[in-house]
């Protein structure tokens, strides 16, 4: 018996002893870094600013989605993707307006790259660096993406909420005004400019120069129709410190092939690379090149989701070169039925096999070395190339009444194209503002169809604003048929994000 | 500390095996009874214990019922106790004899089931809390992968949806969606915590019971709020070695859409395009492909165990293998186990040993893309080959059949998926029982699985305008353990009326995950022989990856049970856990549970003749939950991103958080109340159990749908996130009649129940996922859609469809369009229309069990039947369209003007305004009841198969899903949505297949 009891407070005792002390319980996480021990150095600060342009590749921006918005729902291009929801968002038929790619990626992208640029902003001001200045430089850099996010969800959206602080789950943040926001982005591009060079060593070609910064405060207050003060911001490249620094390529095609990036006429570019032959994301060797491309490219070659309204072509061809020739800027910008006859060009190598009002967007397509597309195009995106600034300065200086001196920076960019000046091309228009503005549209087009800058142009032409002005608009693409003055002009807000944050409203009309 | 902590647990079990060892030889001399135990028919008993009153001398009968003890010297007056269960327990003095022969009469009044209520049993008529039991040989009965599927319609409060794919899981709820992480409930198999997934040979089961309330489910604490079921596998019983074999062998089919064939389809695809004016699509009428024929198949199943088993009075032993092979209904997919099972115990005086391992490998071939809703979105006109094609295979084409649809034997072919599993899974325990009154244990589970997933693409194409991808292949390797130690003494005495069971004891348990990933592209092929080589040798392009993961719980559990007079029973249960998947702030948590019965029908003052059995139960219990992921509570930064910069565009790293986390998570607490009675009539030949539970969640964890202004990604952040309440009433009824030839029983078991949302996080009132609303007040997942209105059949009715203000509201409908309903008055179609329409959750489940037996003949039949529910058909939601190509109903009546008399909008190409999903045109009533099993068995007669040297032989033929019952227009009515908020949508679910079995079944 006593060998028992013996044996039981053995038992026992073992018991006892194996109830361990509860720091058992402390697993930590193998695998990556907390929160707690980033944002502590300088490397960490680089690596953050890094993360913000990696939102460049990811699915609602400009890898593949906002395309869609900027280039098709423009009177620019069009979808008749067998994808009919597609298709739908790129004429104005918004049933869902949770429809992921047509809406909310890019809604949450936009917030993504946002969260990421306030990651920097609110934690690399308490971490040391030996140099100042590159601390400044950081900052600034997330000021101005952030700022070049919030200007396309102006764009796009107009009525966002301001996310300016890194978020936390139950964040419900308040609708803002579209004057609210561009208040905004005119802050942070302001704050973003003292520290900023003129130009980057070669290692950081790519990141925003004080040139993109003025480019997009000028946009922002062209949108608002502030042509006093886009113009002080544009000086910066006729007169400021800018000047010189900028010039237009002799090839127009080099501005949209990867051979020849980060050329005299970019002011500011999105690096795409294809060493990452994966999906976009967040995971390892995720994707860094667009698909754009994959998307656009005609059917039988790519998924053929969008192309482009051939009315430009009439354009092009209704005016000769000095040399009596078609202008060169036609081959570049399309694929189009007569290609072949007109610029001896085949279509990814093939003869034309599509319809004969059919065209496709050329610009960022790699006919000119492989016959196919994939999801990994490495062409760097010009977001804001020179002969956009010339474009731009004209405008503002046409709008501010100085239609004479607007003449020049128009001429400059025919002339590449080996175009006539304007006076001598349309001597009907001389200084009359009118005349010029039209004019203009005309030109802006003709450069830079394709490149993801109409959809602004027609809202700050206020081309959309009226009936009587959006029937024109119909003219050249009949989607804008459907279009519905003081509604199209602004995207849906996602109905989840309406629906589960009582403090933002659902745009007018939707 | 803690890495020592398993060799620790196994060097004591070494030396307390060493000192127990030592004690034998005590109880040595004496004189020697034998005997021959008999039933109430002369039969002899197998198993029976004989114990000599009042020691712990004893033995049990062998196969014969014979038995032989020794009696120590000086007690040859003693007397014997013989006891099993169901028979009242019978002593009889020794008087100095060497054979006692002893007959034992039934105990007509016990409810003699013995039922394993975790780290203990208890006799079925001490139940204070909801437990079911379902009888193992109903589940073997049926073909099924996994012992969930093959359980439903057995046990009340129990719903089971899935399976069907070759591998595939099912997925079990008991007692309704209790939390938003999914309803799995635990599983204890022999003690070890673990999944009864794919790799567990469902043959092996001897017993299963489902824990559903609180307080039964308490002593697993926070691993149970979704309920357990807790499986022992089948251990060796004292005789000779039996040998026995099983087999089944299956076919099965899969249900089939009725689909327009070339003719029609053309006919209607025309329409469309004529109707919306766009010019035809140049189709291919001469091609007339079946889908379905190329993408299904006849499956079939094999299914062959073979045991070994036997044992003496101190020692068992089970060797058991089976294979199972099952070749999917899906072309190129499949799935086959291989698994062995080693049981044995043994015991010498006080110390008992034993084990329970098995070893299992299982490959499953899975599919790719989804056939169920690709063989919809194909065109007939499209043929299946097509040597223009990269990869050779038909599909889509921009001039002749524009569709998206994947070619289900071009994906089959070019992609191949397979994931293979060897898993060891067992536990090895020790029991010492130093007095009759306590018990210590020690258990030690152990499992671990090598998991390896391999992923190869062959160069070509299965869908329209893909882009180019070379040959790839991607693999990872993984291994899976998990270990668990468990120290439990249970003090069991009795002092006259009053008996107590008293339990204590703690648990570890450390889960661990490991895996390693790599890819290759531009995998190496020979063309000559055409042949690949789907290894990560040659290729270029090389990515690696890996990840590692580890949870550990820690418990103190606890249990009082008290027994007055067998009548009045108590129970109380407290379990303290803590687990290192919540914030080092929140880690511990304690949950109690109180349960208590009466036994009315054994008070003297009841005499009722009819009613031999009446129990009152209620109970009262909490427990936790912490079923979220590894590190839920920690912001961690993601360090992959890379970006091209520079002139150069080198490439540099990125780092940044991208999920954003609530670090103060804490427990998800479920707290339950529940209300039984059992009852027996004309000595349990009917026994009917009923209850009605409230059950209430706090705290649930879940990743509740944020904001997308917060620019979080990667998943929603984890939170304590609401409270939800379930409501619910369950019955059972069985009738047995046992006759000498003809034996009958009819069951019958109904299950209603009411979910709640009582409170959301963040301060939240609904959360909208797809086209459901979570509401509080509201269940789960309410349907919330456009709700129709007809069509409108003239450009009248459009023009006087206005609102109260005379606002036109459908302006630009034309006759055939739908009518919508304009809830908010306000002259237009919007979101703010949407309204909710019914939801996804049955208003009760029932199950109906028959079986019936004549001499050697059994049959026996299972009805499953679930009504009420509002569900989505996501199919018919893709074929009633046509905006979009796809293949089209059968005999479907697009609205014209010569056929105006249907509820179909007119066909119109390109234009989503007819054919939007968020309406409730597809939803419909999801009611179904079905004979989930029918056979018949016939054991062949002794005499006959004796002469063979077979001691018993059944063969069987049975169907599974044979017959349905339904509205439901989709494939079938049983499908799974694993999405919480969704659970109503068909999003084109593998379906339930018929099947249709025979089995052989000899022992020997």
């Amino acid at each position: 018996m006593k060998k028992i009891i013996y044996k039981a407070a053995l038992v026992f005792a073992f018991l006892s002893a194996s109830s361990c002390s509860e720091d058992l319980l402390d697993v930590d996480n193998p695998n990556t870094i907390t929160q707690e021990q980033f944002w502590l150095s300088e490397s960490d600060a680089q690596k953050g600013i890094n993360a913000v342009y990696h939102m460049f590749y990811q699915n609602g921006g400009f890898n593949r989605w906002i395309y869609f918005r900027l280039d098709l729902t423009s009177d620019e291009g069009y979808s008749i993707s067998p994808w009919v929801e597609l298709a739908d968002w790129t004429r104005f038929q918004y049933v869902n307006y949770n429809f992921w790619e047509g809406n909310s990626n890019t809604w949450r992208d936009i917030y993504k790259a946002i969260f990421r640029a306030n990651q920097v902003i609110a934690n690399v001001p308490n971490i040391e660096f030996s140099d100042p200045a590159k601390k400044e430089q950081i900052i600034a850099q997330a000021k101005f993406l952030r700022a070049f996010y919030y200007y396309y969800a102006a764009i796009l959206w107009e009525n966002v909420p301001l996310v300016l602080e890194p978020s936390n789950p139950d964040d419900l943040p308040m609708q803002r005004t579209l004057d609210e926001v561009w208040a905004q982005v005119e802050k942070d591009l302001t704050e973003a400019l003292p520290a900023l060079p003129v130009q980057w060593d070669a290692a950081n070609v790519g990141r925003p120069t004080k040139g993109a910064v003025m480019a997009f405060l000028a946009k922002a207050h062209m949108q608002q129709r502030d042509w006093a003060s886009a113009k002080t911001a544009l000086d910066y490249f006729i007169t400021g410190e800018g000047a010189g620094k900028y010039s237009l390529v002799a090839n127009f095609r080099d501005n949209f092939r990867h051979t020849n990036e980060n050329n005299a006429e970019s002011v500011f570019e999105i690096q795409f690379s294809d060493a990452n032959k994966t999906g976009e994301g967040d995971g390892p060797n995720s994707n860094m090149g667009t698909n754009r491309a994959q998307f656009f490219a005609p059917r039988g070659i790519g998924w053929s989701d969008g192309q482009a309204r051939p009315w430009i072509i009439n354009e092009f061809k209704s005016e000769r070169t000095q040399a009596g020739g078609l202008d060169e800027r036609l081959r570049y910008t399309l694929f189009y039925p007569e290609l072949e006859e007109d610029f001896g060009d085949k279509t990814y190598g093939r003869n034309w096999e599509w319809g004969d009002n059919e065209a496709w967007f050329r610009k960022y397509s790699r006919d000119y070395y492989r016959n196919n597309e994939d999801y990994f195009s490495e062409v760097n995106f010009r977001v804001i190339r020179y002969a956009d600034i010339l474009l731009m300065y004209a405008e503002v200086l046409n709008e501010l009444g100085q239609t004479a001196q607007a003449h020049q920076y128009v001429d400059q960019v025919r002339s590449r194209a080996n175009l006539r000046p304007l006076a001598q091309a349309y001597p009907q228009i001389g200084n009359d503002q009118g005349l010029f503005r039209e004019r203009l549209k005309i030109e802006r087009a003709k450069e830079l169809y394709g490149e993801s800058v109409r959809w602004a142009d027609l809202k700050r032409w206020g081309d959309l604003e009226t009936d009587a002005k959006v029937d024109q608009v119909a003219q050249r693409d009949p989607d804008f048929n459907n279009f519905e003055v003081g509604k199209h002009i602004r995207l849906p807000i996602p109905q989840s994000e309406v629906l589960n944050n009582p403090n933002l409203n659902q745009n007018p009309k939707y | 500390m803690k890495h020592n902590y398993l060799i620790k647990n196994v060097w004591y079990l070494v030396v307390l095996m060493l000192i127990f060892s030592s004690t034998s030889g005590v109880f040595a001399q004496g004189i020697a009874v034998r005997g021959t135990v008999t039933d109430e028919k002369g039969s002899g008993l197998p198993g029976v214990a004989v114990v000599l009153k009042g020691t712990t001398v004893g033995a049990s009968t062998d196969a014969d019922g014979n038995f032989a003890l020794t009696v120590p010297g000086g007690q040859s007056n003693g007397t014997l106790v013989v006891s099993y269960l169901g028979y009242v327990s019978h002593e009889v003095a020794i008087n100095n004899r060497s054979t006692i022969n002893i007959q034992l009469v039934p105990d007509a009044e016990a409810l003699e089931e013995v039922v394993v209520v975790g780290y203990g049993t208890q006799q079925k008529q001490d139940l204070t809390g909801a437990i079911s039991v379902v009888k193992p040989q109903e589940i073997q009965k049926r073909q099924a992968t996994t012992v969930a599927e093959a359980m439903q319609g057995l046990a009340s409060g129990v719903v089971v949806r899935g399976g069907g794919q070759p591998g595939s899981e099912a997925q079990i709820q008991i007692r309704g969606l209790k939390n938003l992480s999914g309803a799995n409930p635990l599983y204890v198999i022999d003690g070890l915590i673990t999944t009864a997934n794919r790799d567990f040979n469902p043959n092996d089961i001897e017993s299963i019971q489902i824990l559903k309330d609180a307080s039964a489910a308490a002593i697993y604490g926070s691993r149970a709020a979704n309920g357990v079921i807790i499986i022992t596998t089948r251990k060796g019983k004292e005789g000779p070695m039996k040998i026995e074999f099983s087999g089944k062998s299956s076919l099965q089919t899969m249900p089939r859409y009725d689909l327009a064939e070339t003719d029609e389809f053309a006919r209607i695809n025309y329409m469309a395009y004529d109707n919306a004016n766009v010019p035809r699509q140049n189709l291919n009428t001469s091609i007339n492909t079946d889908w379905q024929d190329e993408a299904f198949r006849t499956g079939n199943i094999q299914d062959y165990n073979l045991s070994f088993s036997g044992g003496s009075k101190d020692g068992s032993y089970l060797v058991s293998a089976n294979y199972f092979g099952n070749k999917g209904t899906v072309i190129d997919t499949e799935f086959d186990r291989l698994s062995l099972r080693v049981n044995s115990r043994g015991t010498k005086g006080i110390f008992t040993i034993g084990e329970n391992i098995a070893i299992s490998n299982s490959k499953a071939d899975e599919m790719s893309g989804n056939p169920i809703v690709d063989v919809v979105r194909l065109l007939p006109t499209i043929p299946v080959y097509d040597p223009r094609n990269p990869g050779g295979y038909g599909y889509g084409n921009e001039s002749t059949g524009r569709t998206f649809g994947t070619n289900p034997v071009a994906i089959a072919d070019l992609e191949d998926r397979t994931n293979e599993n060897l898993r060891l899974r067992g536990n090895i325990f020790a029991e010492l029982k130093p007095f009759e009154f306590l018990t210590y244990r020690l258990n030690l589970g152990y499992e671990t699985s090598s998991d390896h997933y391999s992923y190869f693409r062959k160069q070509g194409n299965w869908t329209l305008n893909q882009a180019f991808d070379p040959a790839i292949a991607n693999e990872n390797r993984a291994r899976y353990s998990s270990g668990l130690v468990e120290n439990t003494v249970t003090f069991n005495k009795a002092f006259g009326q009053h008996t107590f069971t008293l339990l204590g004891g703690q648990t570890y348990q450390r889960e661990k995950y490991e895996q390693i990933w790599g890819t290759k592209r531009n995998i190496l092929y020979n063309p000559t022989t055409q042949q690949y080589y789907p290894v990560l040798d040659q290729g270029n392009e090389p990515q690696t990856g890996g990840f590692a993961r580890e949870a550990i719980l820690l418990s103190y559990l606890g249990r009082l049970e008290y027994n007055y007079g067998d009548r009045y029973l108590f129970n109380a249960v407290i379990r303290r856990d803590g687990t290192s998947r919540l914030g080092r702030d929140y880690q511990w948590g304690n949950f109690p549970s109180v349960s208590a019965a009466w036994r009315i029908s054994e008070e003297s003052f009841f005499n009722l003749p009819l009613v031999s059995d009446l129990k009152l139960r209620a109970s009262y219990g909490t427990l936790g939950s912490s079923n979220i992921g590894y590190w839920d509570y920690l912001g961690t930064i993601n360090t992959f991103s890379t970006i091209a910069i520079g002139q150069d565009q080198h490439v540099e790293s990125g780092a940044t958080q991208v999920r954003l986390v609530n670090p103060d998570l804490r427990w998800e607490t479920l707290k339950q109340s529940n209300f039984g009675v059992d009852l027996g009539f004309l000595n349990n030949k009917l026994a009917i159990t009923a209850e009605y539970f409230i059950a209430k969640t706090e705290d649930v964890l879940t990743g509740m749908p944020i904001a997308m202004t917060t620019g979080n990604d990667g998943g929603n952040p984890v939170v304590n996130a609401a409270s939800l309440k379930n409501k619910g009433f369950e019955f059972s009824a069985t009738y047995t009649e046992e006759g000498k030839a003809f034996n009958y029983s009819a069951g019958i078991n109904l299950t209603t129940l009411r979910n709640e949302v009582l409170e959301l996080g963040y301060g939240r009132n609904n959360i909208f996922v797809g086209n459901t609303v979570t509401e509080i007040g509201q269940p789960i997942g309410a349907w919330f859609v456009l709700e129709t209105d007809g069509l409108f059949q003239s450009d009248e009715e459009v023009q006087s469809y206005r609102n109260a203000e005379g606002q036109v509201i459908q302006p630009n409908a034309k006759p055939g369009d739908i009518r919508f309903k304009d809830h908010n008055g306000d002259g237009a179609i919007t979101n703010d229309d949407k309204v909710v329409v019914g939801n996804p959750w049955p208003d009760f489940e029932l199950g109906i069990n028959l079986g019936a037996s004549y001499k050697g003949f059994e049959m026996t039949m299972n009805w499953f039947g679930s009504f009420g529910a509002t569900v989505f058909n996501g199919p018919r939601s893709i074929m009633d369209r046509f905006d979009d190509n796809s293949n089209y109903r059968a005999g479907v009546q697009p609205w014209t003007p010569e056929n105006p008399n249907t509820d179909v909008p007119r066909a119109y190409y390109a234009s989503t305004l007819n054919s939007r999903g968020d309406t409730d045109r597809w939803l419909e009533d999801g009611s179904f009841m079905r004979l989930k099993y029918i056979s018949l068995a016939y054991t062949i007669p002794a005499a006959i198969t004796q002469r063979i040297g077979i001691a018993n032989a059944q063969v069987s033929i049975s169907g599974q899903n044979l017959l349905t019952f339904t509205k439901y227009t989709g494939l079938d009515p049983e499908f799974n949505n694993g999405s919480i908020y969704e659970r109503g949508y068909d999003f084109g679910a593998f379906p339930n297949l018929k099947m249709y079995s025979v089995g052989l079944q000899f022992g020997f």
